[in-house]
């Protein structure tokens, strides 16, 4: 009897042992989790749901002047209850909101997934009379629900003006 | 021999440090039903096992 409750006791460990590498799992997998895949240049750049976690991380893209971007942003939601809150997408500069791109509802139901697909031509953003040998800066903010995502975007100078390459005439 | 036993000893410490760490690590991300489930798991998981080294005569 002394052996059986032995043997009893290790299973017993065992169960728990299991029981914590479950719950592990598990929990990890369940949750709101949201990517994002920018397209500004040839390569897409993913900024997947652990990325947002990490605390000093900062999401940042850049583009050509003139250029387009376009945004992938999906919502996961892997949770047993339909998730139901209020999606903002908007441009900010420093302090201010400069535009904002959308806003509506989103309601996402049980382990489904929610999709939302945006461009933003920096050709409408960037003010004409921006000198054209400088950066510019905006900000992208993502907000659904108590969810913040910024994304800090560069615009890139125009590096070489028209006019100013000077091709020698070809000798006669 | 004895030396054998402490190079063990210290395999064993670091082992047990790094699955604690990457435990650590991971509990943070976890829901506080799952912390909660975890720890009662823990606490079963050593009381089980000690029951376990009591029985065969520790």
């Amino acid at each position: 009897m002394a052996v059986k409750h032995k043997t009893l006791y290790l299973y017993l460990t065992l169960v728990c042992f299991i029981g914590i590498i479950l719950i592990f799992i598990f929990d990890g997998y369940l949750g709101l989790y949201d990517n994002l895949i920018i397209k500004s240049q040839e390569i897409p750049e993913k900024f997947e749901a652990d990325f947002w976690l990490r605390p000093y991380n900062q999401a940042s893209t850049y583009v050509e002047r003139d250029g387009k971007i376009k945004f992938n942003y999906e919502v996961d939601n892997r949770r047993f209850s339909t998730y139901t809150a209020d999606i903002e997408v908007s441009i900010w500069q420093v302090n201010e909101k400069i535009a904002v791109i959308f806003s509506q509802p989103v309601s996402i139901t049980a382990f489904d997934k929610g999709q939302f697909e945006w461009f933003i031509n920096t050709a409408e953003l960037v003010p004409v009379d921006y000198p054209s040998n400088e950066q510019y800066f905006f900000t992208v903010v993502i907000r659904i629900g108590e969810i913040e995502r910024r994304i800090v975007t560069t615009v890139q100078p125009i590096r070489y003006l028209p006019g100013e390459i000077k091709i020698p005439a070809p000798p006669r | 021999m004895k030396l054998e036993y402490v190079l063990y000893g210290f395999g064993i410490l670091f082992c047990i440090a790094g699955v604690g760490y990457l435990a650590a690590e991971y509990v943070k991300y976890l829901s506080d039903i799952g912390k909660i489930g975890s720890l009662l798991l823990t606490v079963g998981l050593f009381a089980f096992l000690g029951k376990y080294f009591e029985g065969l005569g520790w």
